[in-house]
């Protein structure tokens, strides 16, 4: 396989509040290759916001990455000097956010915001800048473009103010796309139209995504490879078909038997997670998520569990394992 | 039932393609259906006008004594009558209308000129700026702002627009700059500015590009508001002496020389502080109107 564009190893990020230090992202390592489409899923307050902010050093006070490497192209993003992470956002790397309406400044016309994207990384006049502006609005499928780059947010229909913010971050051609949520916003049928233009611009313009969300059913329509947090850790990765063929953490396990499904039997109630995510000012001993899981054993309440190798490709953090979990209790599925 | 035609692209392309609105044309149609506002609005065009026109004509010359009878009444030749010293008022009216705007604006230009960037500047970048800036203003606030501005021409001496002006503005841009910064404050958290930041944005065009015009409304309520405080506080120097220098016609000082013959001849008095009063109430409308229009919630 080709060299990895972006190597995140053993990430920490930490909020310092008055309430005590936040441990938001707890060493987190993984690699992203030239386009390929990551997902990362999780319930919210997994980390998984919080590591894309990472990426692109945006973090605010009271956050700090406090521990790390994140290298692009071999560069370390960690260490980097504010002025040089600036020049690498939107123009390397882009990002698209949960809520199109916010994320769109309401009084500036939605073509100078594309033109003001271009224009932060390269010397360009504002009617170049306005036509490309048309085309990449064009390019995520706007209708009558020509007209509506000089329309306000307010005029935009959400799925249509996703675009926009999609043209925005495409401006420059990024080499990695990363987006937050990018459907949770919107209309269920508008969900599948982003996902699919997600999808034609990772296909047409090689750009790789790191898509970030809690909904499993998004990370299946468009990703390759998937990485399920929890509690500010990664606890299991691996291609997409075999995650969800054959999820090995019970937390994995646990997301997917309580998403409904067409071709499950109807009768059979969905699973929910009891309890809620841990304390991450002081999180619990041991694996972080037994306090929840209904398989623990002795060993889960007092050794935290490394990613190891559960099959190809695919890692899990937990010493249990879905694979015996499931064959101890006789259960069928799976 | 009836069957309709298929919708040609024509069409389509009609219905969305349609007149683009930006906020601000909308906050204008909406300052415009308020008629207090928008009566405020021409009374004040009116008097700018007038002001304008002073420069180069006024009925007599403004200081020259003796053009009418001291204390005669309203006349056909003296439309307002004559102060004691036999001076035309209209023709000072006219001149006072001046020096009221350039108090009244000028200030409101100093305001915003330090103001505003101050507020934008500890409001983005908090830290130590942020604290010296509020501890500044908090100190200052304890101060009446009046007592700060006799002191001031006082201290100076001599008065002049200039001094006037400055008087004020050294304790009015602290309003603004508290607006301004409670502004940014919010703005610099909003989704938008971090959408910015993804894009690689320098903190100058964050601040300026996309914090400020969204800052714009308030600010430009509260410099409305400003603008009458700044024209009372220069004729109420005035009255008391320490306004602009005889002989220009501060409408203050105005109803100061008129004061002591009210009982005989009050048209004295009464025209500038009608003048006055009308200006004052003008502005606070419309201030009023344009808080309405401005404000995003209201949207109708």
């Amino acid at each position: 396989m080709s060299q990895p564009i972006l190597q995140v190893k053993d990430l920490k990020t930490q909020f310092f509040t008055d309430d005590g230090v936040v441990q938001a992202v707890d060493g987190v390592s993984f690699d992203l290759h030239p386009g390929e489409t990551l997902g990362i899923v999780g319930e919210s307050g997994c980390g998984k916001s919080v590591t894309a902010l990472s990426i692109l050093r945006l973090v605010q006070e009271p956050g700090r990455i406090v521990n790390g490497q994140i290298l692009f192209r071999g560069n370390d993003l960690v260490s980097m000097p504010e002025d040089d992470v600036r020049d690498i956002r939107g123009k390397d790397i882009a990002m698209i956010f949960q809520d199109p309406l916010s994320s769109l400044n309401p009084v500036l016309r939605v073509g100078f915001q594309i033109s003001e994207a271009i224009g932060a990384h390269e010397r360009i006049s504002s009617g170049a800048a306005s036509e490309r502006a048309v085309k990449l609005l064009k390019q995520v499928r706007i209708p009558a473009a020509e007209t509506r780059v000089r329309d306000y947010p307010h005029q935009f229909s959400g799925g249509m103010r996703q675009r926009a913010m999609i043209a925005m971050a495409l401006a420059n051609n990024p080499a990695i796309l990363i987006a937050d949520e990018p459907t949770t916003a919107l209309d269920v049928t508008v969900q599948a139209q982003i996902l699919e233009l997600l999808r034609d611009l990772n296909e047409d313009l090689k750009t790789a995504i790191i898509l970030i969300t809690h909904n499993m059913g998004v990370v299946a329509g468009l990703c390759s490879r998937v990485i399920v947090m929890y509690a500010g850790r990664i606890v299991e990765e691996g291609p997409v078909e075999r995650i969800f063929k054959n999820p090995q953490h019970p937390y994995t396990w646990s997301l997917l038997q309580s998403m409904p499904r067409v071709d499950s039997d109807r009768s059979k109630r969905l699973l929910s997670i009891e309890g809620l995510p841990p304390d991450l000012i002081a999180p619990p001993r041991g694996c972080r998520f037994h306090p929840r899981c209904q398989f623990k054993i002795q060993r889960c309440m007092t050794d935290d569990p490394p990613l190891m190798e559960v099959g190809p490709d695919q890692e899990a953090a937990c010493w249990v394992t879905m694979g015996r979990a499931l064959k101890k209790n006789g259960t069928q599925d799976a | 039932m009836a069957i309709t035609a298929p919708v040609t692209a024509a069409e389509i392309e009609q219905t969305i393609t349609r007149e683009q609105v930006s906020l601000w044309a909308d906050a204008w149609r909406r300052l415009r259906r308020n008629r207090l506002a928008l009566a405020a609005f021409v009374y004040l065009a009116l008097l700018a006008l007038v002001a304008i026109v002073a420069i180069f004509y006024t009925p007599y010359p403004m200081a020259h004594q003796g053009v009418a009878v001291p204390y005669s009444s309203i006349s056909s030749s003296h439309l307002l009558g004559a102060d004691a010293q036999g001076r035309d008022i209209l023709s000072r009216l006219m001149i006072g209308a001046q020096i009221s705007l350039i108090v009244g604006v000028g200030t409101q230009v100093v305001v915003l000129a330090v103001g505003l960037p101050l507020g934008l500047l500890a409001g983005y970048y908090r830290g130590w700026f942020d604290s010296v800036l509020s501890f500044l203003i908090n100190v200052f606030y304890g101060i009446p702002n009046l007592l700060v501005a006799l002191i001031l021409v006082v201290l100076i001496g001599r008065s002049s627009l200039g001094v006037i002006i400055f008087a004020i503005a050294i304790t009015g841009w602290m309003d603004m700059a508290r607006l301004v910064r409670g502004q940014t404050l919010s703005l610099r958290e909003r989704e938008f500015v971090e959408a910015a930041r993804s894009t690689g944005a320098r903190p100058s065009k964050i601040i300026f590009k996309h914090i400020l015009p969204n800052a714009l409304g308030p600010v430009i309520v509260q410099a409305t508001f400003g603008v009458p405080q700044a024209i009372l506080f220069e004729a109420f120097l005035s009255f008391l002496g320490l306004g602009v220098p005889p002989p220009a016609p501060s409408w203050g000082s105005m109803a100061s020389d008129g004061i002591a013959a009210m009982r005989i001849s009050p048209h004295i008095v009464l025209a500038p502080a009608i003048a006055l009063s009308l200006t004052l109430m003008a502005f606070n409308f419309l201030g009023d109107g344009l808080r309405d229009a401005l404000d995003p919630r209201q949207k109708r």
